[in-house]
């Protein structure tokens, strides 16, 4: 663990007096060396413009960009039926999706008037926003696969949703960012791909320790961020089955996205270029690509374990104080721990945990409806990456027992 | 933990927020307002009874942190029975010590002084200015005094207001 962290430069310093224990990763995870280095190797040797020079550094810039891909593709198990295309993260990745699908107009898109889109409850913002948009815009009727009172997806929910007809689009998240409920979304995908509807799956909470396999789901589209997995800020990606990102009507318009323009039209480029419009983030490609090797070269196995380990300590010892309660308790797959205390606000626990050195997210975690659903309001969250102690969750447990006991 | 604790969780401030003064209903409110902090669903309600440009009343409802409950409480106090040109100067210094324009020496602030510490912690400034902004708006309805400056410090801080009319 000493070398692990040691990786991480940032986690070497005091906050407040304390040793900082970074407890915000579902937010944003830290940068290791390695993909620190990676970039200063590419923008110290290799920047160029990519796909438009006949010269050396933007063959190589451009080189970079295809291996970056590939190792992307590799990281999510993508098959020749499956296409990368890089985005500024997941935000971007659903609303391409979201909007791609009703863009193209109502004689052409996928969504039309009378169409279904079904999200589900556990959803943050970034894949519930777009789709209200889309229905908006397309004509199609929103459906919301609601959870139930633990904040649980179930099955038989979306079988019954399913069964009333219409559904051309369901979305779901590998893992509630407000809760840590980790919804059955293999069978869930399952169901609605039987159905007939495009499938959409947010990876953003699991990539950094339990990215699925693409290979082996009912998913047409598949988003995540570099900044959850250990990658650079702006970096992200949207995975898709090639005929399903053929459907998304292309959003930023402009170069190297066209094969053939003239002054009155333009014929669109193949995948992937066709959905990366303009220069792209080509050092925060190469960015992420070596995030996933870090990962990889860490091991998905013990990252995953190491986390379940520490959001079961956490869980546990949160659980045993005095008016706390721990949502998705049962949620052993979560490497976040997000709770209430009865009579005390998360922003007064925020701020002396942050007084004590400990970095945890407060407030509705951009998931407003499921929290307001589950009847919590805002909750105190703690979420674990690989460099995680277990006497990091210690000081997590004994800090927050002594705010609630100065704040009730 | 210790500097928190002194300067912002001063006793006095978790004493309001244990026990906030005129918090509830009035009867038959005059000017009303409502401030939400979208980031964690805080919100404050303010009712006033103002009488020509005396503030004869003031309840205040709602949900919020130690700090937005301490801070709308004592602010309930100290404008109550206070003429409009008051409380709103009143929330100039008060603002103008949180966002580090004024020391709180220099400012008349009264028990509110027991808030100054905020200053140190700028994400929980909007939450001492939470009541207030509810406070500025139900008072902007009144006439045009005040009203564009407290939306903009209200859009400034993070917070947003709905007002509704009064019954």
């Amino acid at each position: 663990m000493e070398a692990l962290r040691a990786d991480f430069p940032i986690l070497t310093q005091s906050i407040n007096g304390h040793p900082l224990a970074y407890l915000d990763n579902a937010a944003t995870t830290q940068v290791p060396r390695q993909v620190l280095e990676a970039m200063r190797e590419f923008e110290e040797c290799e920047r160029a413009n990519i796909h438009r020079g006949v010269h050396s550094l933007s063959q190589r810039a451009t080189d970079a960009y295809d291996a970056a891909r590939a190792t992307l593709k590799a990281f999510i198990g993508a098959t020749g039926e499956h296409e990368l295309i890089f985005t500024s993260g997941t935000t971007e990745a659903l609303n391409t999706v979201a909007q791609g699908l009703w863009a193209a107009g109502p004689a052409e898109a996928w969504l039309r008037a009378g169409d279904r889109i079904i999200v589900s409850g556990l959803e943050h913002h970034a894949n519930l926003v777009p789709w209200q948009n889309a229905a908006r815009m397309s004509g199609a009727e929103l459906v919301i696969l609601t959870p139930d009172a633990e904040g649980r997806l179930h099955e038989a929910g979306l079988a019954t949703l399913l069964a009333q007809g219409g559904a051309r689009v369901f979305a779901v998240t590998a893992c509630a960012n407000a809760t840590g409920e980790r919804p059955p979304y293999e069978a869930l995908l399952t169901l609605a791909k039987q159905a007939g509807a495009l499938t959409v799956l947010d990876a953003a909470q699991v990539a950094g320790h339990a990215i699925p396999n693409m290979a082996a789901l009912d998913c047409d589209f598949l988003a995540f961020s570099g900044h959850k997995m250990h990658g650079p800020m702006g970096t992200g990606a949207l995975v898709g089955r090639r005929e399903a990102l053929e459907q998304l009507y292309p959003l930023r318009l402009g170069g190297d996205m066209v094969e053939d323009v003239s002054y009155e039209r333009a014929i669109h480029a193949g995948l992937p270029m066709r959905l990366e419009g303009g220069t792209p983030n080509v050092a925060g490609a190469v960015g992420l690509a070596a995030a996933a090797r870090f990962i990889d070269g860490t091991g998905r196995a013990p990252i995953d374990a190491h986390l379940h380990a520490l959001r079961e300590q956490a869980a546990a010892g949160l659980a045993s104080l005095p008016g706390v309660r721990v949502l998705s308790r049962a949620s052993s797959a979560a490497a976040l721990v997000s709770f209430t205390c009865e009579g005390v606000h998360p922003h007064d626990i925020g701020t002396l945990l942050d007084q004590a050195g400990i970095a945890v997210r407060t407030g509705y975690h951009c998931a407003q409806p499921l929290l307001d659903h589950l009847g919590v309001g805002p909750t105190t969250r703690a979420s674990f990456a690989l460099y995680n102690t277990a006497d990091e969750v210690e000081r997590l447990i004994a800090a927050t027992a002594r705010a609630l006991e100065l704040l009730r | 933990m210790n500097d928190a604790m002194n300067e912002l969780y001063q006793d006095v401030v978790l004493e309001h927020k244990r026990a906030p003064r005129n918090f509830g209903h009035l009867a038959a409110p005059t000017h009303q307002a409502q401030g939400t902090n979208p980031s964690c669903g805080d919100r404050i309600a303010v009712e006033l009874q103002l009488q020509g440009d005396k503030v004869q009343d003031i309840r205040f409802s709602g949900q919020g942190c130690a700090i937005c409950m301490a801070s709308t409480s004592m602010m309930t106090e100290a404008v109550k029975g206070q003429d409009i040109a008051a409380a709103q100067a009143l929330q100039q210094h008060f603002r103008a010590v949180l966002t580090g324009e004024e020391t709180p020496e220099d400012a008349p602030l009264g028990k509110l002084i027991s808030l100054a510490g905020v200053r140190q912690y700028p994400s929980r400034i909007k939450c001492a200015l939470l009541g207030w902004h509810a406070l500025m708006h139900a008072i902007a309805q009144h006439g045009a005094a005040g009203g564009d400056g407290a939306v903009q410090a209200a859009a400034h801080d993070g917070a947003t207001l709905q007002t509704t009319e009064a019954p």
